[in-house]
């Protein structure tokens, strides 16, 4: 058994699919909706964190993509810009979690498997270095 | 034994000075004893990286034919002085931009300069007999400029305090996003590395001190605004709230963008982070004592930004080695600390100016004027009324 975050991008058209009830019944997948919402255009987005077989999960890829949904794997919802980041600290102050942390040296880094997606982390560096994926 | 600048200048020169940075020497005091290591130190290096609001530019771009006295001004959309003659203007660092407001500031625009990026110049002007034209549309480059000068009249503060959200609300402030309910603390320090913490009686720092500025040489203009060398001290004499503060001039031509940046606190403003590094010489053994500090034994209050007076309530003494630690004990509560400036950075910069003085370089120079002792700080009285 594997655990991976995926990002879902549902466009107009496969609103509506029960595809998560697929995932679970031909896939024997298991999942966490992290977050979802749908914009102006009736577009929709998923994050998912989904837990199976390796193989499952592969197949439950390939079955979305034919539905024309887009797949993104990705660690966390936000990227750290290591060229913009000068290991201030600022954005360790809100990250409750200790997902952002300062080492012993006074870098910065970051554990994504540990992002709670709450964003403040965003509002908080002055370098404007972290980025929201999605 | 004592040594002077001269004697220290002559070992640059000959490439014999021994020359160690602020955390460095901590450990040769600890081993050699401040005698000792007085003799075999010629200089110290201490640097900081942090947000540092009173800051900006002088620039002055040259006349245009027909030439114009520039009034209203906006660099990439951030208004600059106007007040100055034709073509000079001061471009502050937390002037925010009609477009693109906090985010992108007078600061961004510094950096951007630097990083040698051609920027939007738009002037207008009444016309005058001798300054004709009205208007004024542009693309700019720093090497096209005349001058280029940081001019900064508040930077690298001697001890600051960290800050506290005691109130229910989340708060957006200078210090960070201050969680509510005494959630977090933060602090913004290079602590023993610091430049006006290793001397704090500013026995060697004073106007026309040689420093690293940017990435360039620069020099020690002024006392800083709000210069306070009238606050509370230790018996060592090193400062327990904010105290000294120095105003700083230098080329922005020789700078490096890496070492000068726009910073943007939510909710707050625009503000710029400013590599700064100043070499302490060690005259004599009582330099020696001053530079060997520890973060264990440097004081700061922890401050309650969310009342919104001037006098804040102040809910802890703690040393920098509390604060670095991690987390501060407050009322049994154990508070996490993050720090807002980056020691990383500073010891880069620490590193930067001792290779830059090994390799005789960069060369100190002594004051030419010692800043006074005792100076406190005013506060400002609203007056209701007529002026009397």
């Amino acid at each position: 058994m594997i655990t991976k975050k995926i990002l879902l991008s549902f466009p107009q058209k496969s609103a509506g699919q029960p595809m998560a009830m697929e995932l679970i019944k031909n896939y024997h997948l298991d999942f966490n909706i992290l977050k979802a919402f749908i914009d102006d255009n009736i577009k929709g987005t998923l994050l998912l964190e989904i837990k199976g077989e390796e193989a499952d999960i592969e197949a439950g890829i390939v079955f979305l993509r034919q539905n024309q949904i887009g797949v993104k794997d990705i660690q966390s919802v936000v990227e750290v810009d290591e060229n913009k980041c000068v290991s201030c600290g600022a954005c360790t102050a809100v990250c409750a979690v200790g997902a952002l942390e300062m080492t012993a040296d006074w870098s910065l880094v970051h554990h994504d498997d540990k992002c709670l997606e709450c964003m403040l982390c965003v509002k908080a560096c002055p370098m404007r270095a972290i980025h929201a994926v999605i | 034994m004592a040594k002077s600048y001269q004697e220290i200048n002559e070992k640059i020169a000959r490439g014999e000075a021994v020359v160690v940075t602020a955390e460095e020497v901590i450990g040769i005091v600890k081993e050699r004893g401040v005698k000792e290591a007085a003799e075999y130190v010629d200089v110290v290096t201490t640097a900081t990286f942090g947000p540092m609001c009173s800051s900006g530019a002088f620039l002055n771009f040259g006349h245009s034919d027909p030439p114009i006295r520039m009034g209203e001004i906006t660099i990439n959309g951030v208004e600059a002085y106007g007040g100055l003659a034709a073509v000079d203007t001061y471009l502050g660092a937390t002037q925010p931009s009609v477009d693109q407001g906090i985010e992108y500031g007078g600061a961004h625009v510094i950096h951007d300069l630097i990083a040698g990026k051609e920027v939007h110049l738009v002037a207008k002007s009444q016309g005058t007999d001798c300054y004709p034209r009205t208007e004024l549309d542009t693309w700019v480059k720093l090497e096209d400029l005349n001058e280029a000068y940081l001019f900064n009249p508040r930077n690298v503060y001697q001890n600051y305090n960290a800050a506290i959200n005691g109130s229910s609300q989340r708060l957006y402030t200078y210090m960070g996003i201050l969680q509510p309910n005494m959630g977090n603390i933060t602090y913004s320090t290079a602590g023993e590395l610091s430049p006006l913490l290793n001397d704090p009686l500013l026995k060697t720092i004073g106007m026309g001190t040689r420093i690293f500025f940017g990435g360039a040489q620069g020099h020690v203009s002024w006392m800083g605004t709000q210069f306070n060398t009238a606050c509370p001290r230790d018996d060592k004499g090193y400062p327990q709230t904010p105290g000294a503060t120095l105003a700083l001039i230098g080329n922005m031509k020789e700078m490096d963008p890496k070492y000068i940046r726009g910073a943007v606190y939510e909710g707050y403003g625009t503000s710029m982070f400013v590599g700064v590094g100043i070499p302490i010489p060690i005259l004599n053994e009582e330099m020696m004592s001053f530079v060997a500090v520890e973060n264990k034994d440097l004081y700061t209050n922890v401050i309650d930004y969310s009342v919104p007076k001037k006098t804040k309530p102040n809910l802890k003494k703690v040393s920098y080695a509390e604060l670095r630690s991690g987390s501060v004990d407050i009322n049994g509560k154990s508070i996490k600390t993050s720090p807002l400036s980056s020691l990383k950075m500073a010891r880069e910069i620490a590193a930067e100016l001792s290779n830059w003085i090994k390799k005789g370089e960069f060369f100190l120079q002594e004051p030419i004027q010692s800043f006074p002792m005792g100076n406190a700080i005013k506060g400002l009285e609203i007056k209701e009324g007529e002026s009397r």
